[in-house]
């Protein structure tokens, strides 16, 4: 049959090893990070514990803690003083003195306080709030049944009182600081900031990257190189030219696509923010709190213009380093299709690093993931935002100096590729797999 | 006659102990067509690209009007151009753009970039399509940009590496009278190789011969076929190769 003759032949031609090493690739990509995310996930749920700390005492609040599994809570109790970091805890609900009295004989609406502690942009630290939160709502519940229940006989006040029995206030530790503000919000504004960044890198690293790469193999391919290199213009002027116009094209898109960006995390997390903040504001809740940007700066963890200027820095290091290695990785193309695989290991040091740290705190991971992790250069770029937010300067600085360090490598590599004759001998190299070692001359004739 | 183009014992091998080529001397005087002939991996292009700069000898010399290969490669870039087999050009670029951006890689003087673009221009004859993008050429019509480009800035040597492979015959005559006219008339020297012994025989003055690497014989035309008692250079190509294959397995 003509058709299954056709079909065989575009099945060998597009199975190619580098397409199979690809599909293999991405399975195990995938694997490695379900792993890995499994573990986030555990840790997460692991983290989610409640603690709860009463220093009420009454006999109302020792039955509710009691009843509270019923409601879908089980706090631990603590009964030690001190600080979420000093008592290694993530989270903790104190119920304050004379709550059981205040539920039971009415009178004074009673703040019941939740601190968390905040130490990353990571899930877990999300899922800790969160988890607070819900035990909130859990003695809301029990309140609520109880004051409907066992107090039938209300009066005007009292019914006021049932509609809100208590008022809340949300603390957040972060620093060493402590400011009555929601972790949850804080989680979001963090995330609204150290999100813009890391996706603003990635797509940067990935377009300036696959930019040269084209460029540089196109021209090879298309011997246009050659002439270039043989024509009476210094080799050096050659590749600043070829990097400086990739840069400078990577910045203008960068540019463009972080307002485009800016105006599409506003439209979806800045809404839910703001929704968040007017639904508090309703419920009384931040009539004695404070702002975001308040909230960050006592919390020690507002960006100064130094600080912006330094990941500014860091981000120009970041796309010099992509350009470098996909200029040398891009050199070493001898056909379109190799050029596609040459894309991989660029891929794979953005990808990586960029899907971990939406999702975990490479600083809480195990020291050898952690290293493996800091050792792809583009992950302190990645978690530079946060290094910064929570004061962890000498890793932030020890990144900055590793990623200058890999940088000047790259660029030597680069340097030494296009003033030798390794460009064209590289090429040669690849096409080294055939029996008789004179046949190489074959591509080259 | 004075040499534009010197090679001794120029040899390249790569790691392994491969010799693409081995101790290749020869010389090529000024106005004069030389050409480099053998079969696939005998060395040709391996042997041009050492001249041209791209890559860096293992072992001996060559002398672009008396400036080594090895020792000061930008001056030798200064009197050479190369045009590699089946290059093409910047697709996205217009023919005359190709010609502007060139000649400026040659000199900084404004009025010597024009003065090399309009001969670029009258050389290529490809009239008002140089306002089209390189992309819509054919294969011919980008090869005689290339070449114009080429020999638009008069170089002392001009190495082609097969001028006029992929081409139709009317393409490629043009191209042979081309270079015919320009080593005659303006006595610029060229270094080409080609498989096509037709157009070698017709538009070389001395050719060489390589195989495996070596260069087996230099001569004129004429030289070689009655050195060979051959009737073309097909037979003194056939002869020359077998005897060497012969020689080697003894």
């Amino acid at each position: 049959m003509k058709l299954g003759n056709l079909f065989k032949k575009e099945i060998k031609e597009l199975l190619s090893p580098q397409a199979i090493f690809s599909i293999i690739f991405t399975c195990l990509l995938f694997v490695i990070l379900g792993q890995f995310m499994g573990g986030v996930m555990d840790e997460a749920i692991n983290n989610s514990t409640v603690n709860i700390r009463n220093l009420d005492n009454s006999e109302f609040t020792e039955k509710m803690l009691a009843a509270l599994p019923d409601y879908g809570a089980d706090p631990v109790i603590i009964t030690e003083e001190g600080s979420l970091d000093e008592l290694g805890l993530k989270n903790l609900v104190i119920i304050p003195e004379g709550f059981g009295d205040s539920v039971e004989k009415g009178g004074e609406k009673i703040k019941l306080q939740c601190v968390s502690l905040v130490n990353g942009g990571g899930l877990s630290s999300t899922m800790s709030s969160m988890s607070a939160s819900s035990l909130i709502g859990s003695i809301y519940d029990y309140v609520d049944e109880y004051t409907r229940t066992e107090r039938l006989e209300l009066t005007e006040e009292e019914l006021s009182l049932l509609d809100e029995p208590m008022i809340y206030a949300e603390y957040t530790e972060a620093n060493g600081n402590t400011v009555e503000f929601s972790a949850n919000m804080l989680q979001s504004v963090l995330m609204t900031q150290s999100m813009i960044a890391p996706m603003a890198v990635f797509f940067l690293v990935m377009m300036a990257a696959q930019m040269i790469m084209t460029a540089i193999s196109t021209e090879k391919i298309d011997k246009t190189l050659e002439t270039l290199l043989s024509a009476p213009v210094s080799r050096l002027s050659v590749l600043m030219a070829k990097l400086l116009a990739a840069l400078v094209v990577a910045l203008l898109n960068a540019a463009t696509m972080i307002v485009g960006m800016l105006f599409y995390i506003q439209g979806m997390i800045g809404s839910a923010v703001q929704a968040e903040m007017a639904d508090l504001s309703a419920a009384e809740m931040s009539a004695d709190g404070i702002s975001q940007a308040a909230a960050l700066s006592e919390l020690g963890m507002s960006l100064s213009a130094g600080d912006i200027i330094l990941f500014g820095v860091q981000l120009f290091l970041t796309i010099a380093i992509g350009l470098s290695i996909s200029l040398i990785l891009g050199a070493m193309a001898t056909d379109v299709k190799s050029v596609q695989t040459l894309t991989l290991p660029v891929m794979m040091m953005t990808m990586i690093p960029f899907f971990l740290t939406m999702f975990a705190d490479v600083n809480s991971l195990s020291p050898v993931p952690r290293l493996v992790m800091y050792l792809i250069p583009f992950t302190h770029t990645y978690t530079a935002l946060n290094n910064i937010m929570f004061g962890h300067m000498g890793i932030f600085w020890g990144g900055l100096v590793y990623q200058l360090i890999f940088f000047l490598v790259c660029m030597y590599m680069a340097v030494k590729m296009f003033t030798t004759d390794r460009l064209f001998t590289m090429s040669f190299s690849l096409d080294n797999r055939k029996p008789k070692g004179r046949s190489r001359e074959k591509t080259a004739e | 006659m004075n040499e534009v183009l010197k090679v001794e014992g120029l040899s390249k091998s790569y790691k392994k102990g491969v010799l693409a080529a081995d101790e290749v001397s020869f010389t090529v005087g000024e106005g004069e067509i030389f050409a480099l002939i053998g079969p696939n991996g005998a060395g040709k292009t391996t042997t041009i690209r050492m001249i041209s700069t791209l890559i860096n000898p293992t072992g001996g010399d060559a002398f672009v009007d008396g400036h080594s290969v090895v020792k000061e490669p930008d001056k030798v870039r200064e009197c050479i151009t190369y045009l590699p087999d089946e290059a093409g050009a910047y697709k996205s670029m217009k023919g005359i753009d190709y010609l502007y951006f060139m000649a400026g890689l040659f000199s900084t003087d404004n009025e010597t970039i024009e003065k090399y673009v309009r001969r670029g221009v009258d050389m290529c004859g490809l009239g008002d399509r140089l306002e089209e993008k390189i992309g819509g050429y054919s294969r011919g019509m980008i090869r005689k940009l290339l070449l114009s480009r080429a020999v638009m800035t008069r170089p002392k040597l001009a190495i082609m590496d097969e001028a006029t492979s992929g081409l139709d015959v009317i393409n490629a005559l043009d191209i042979r009278k081309t270079i015919k006219k320009l080593a005659k008339e303006e006595g610029m020297s060229f270094l080409l190789s080609s498989h096509n012994m037709l157009e070698i025989e017709y538009v070389s003055d001395r050719v060489g011969i390589m195989a495996h690497g070596r260069l087996m014989v230099t001569g004129t035309i004429d030289e070689l076929k009655s050195r060979f008692n051959a009737a073309n250079l097909e037979e003194v190509f056939e002869r020359t190769v077998q005897g060497n294959e012969a020689g080697q397995s003894v």
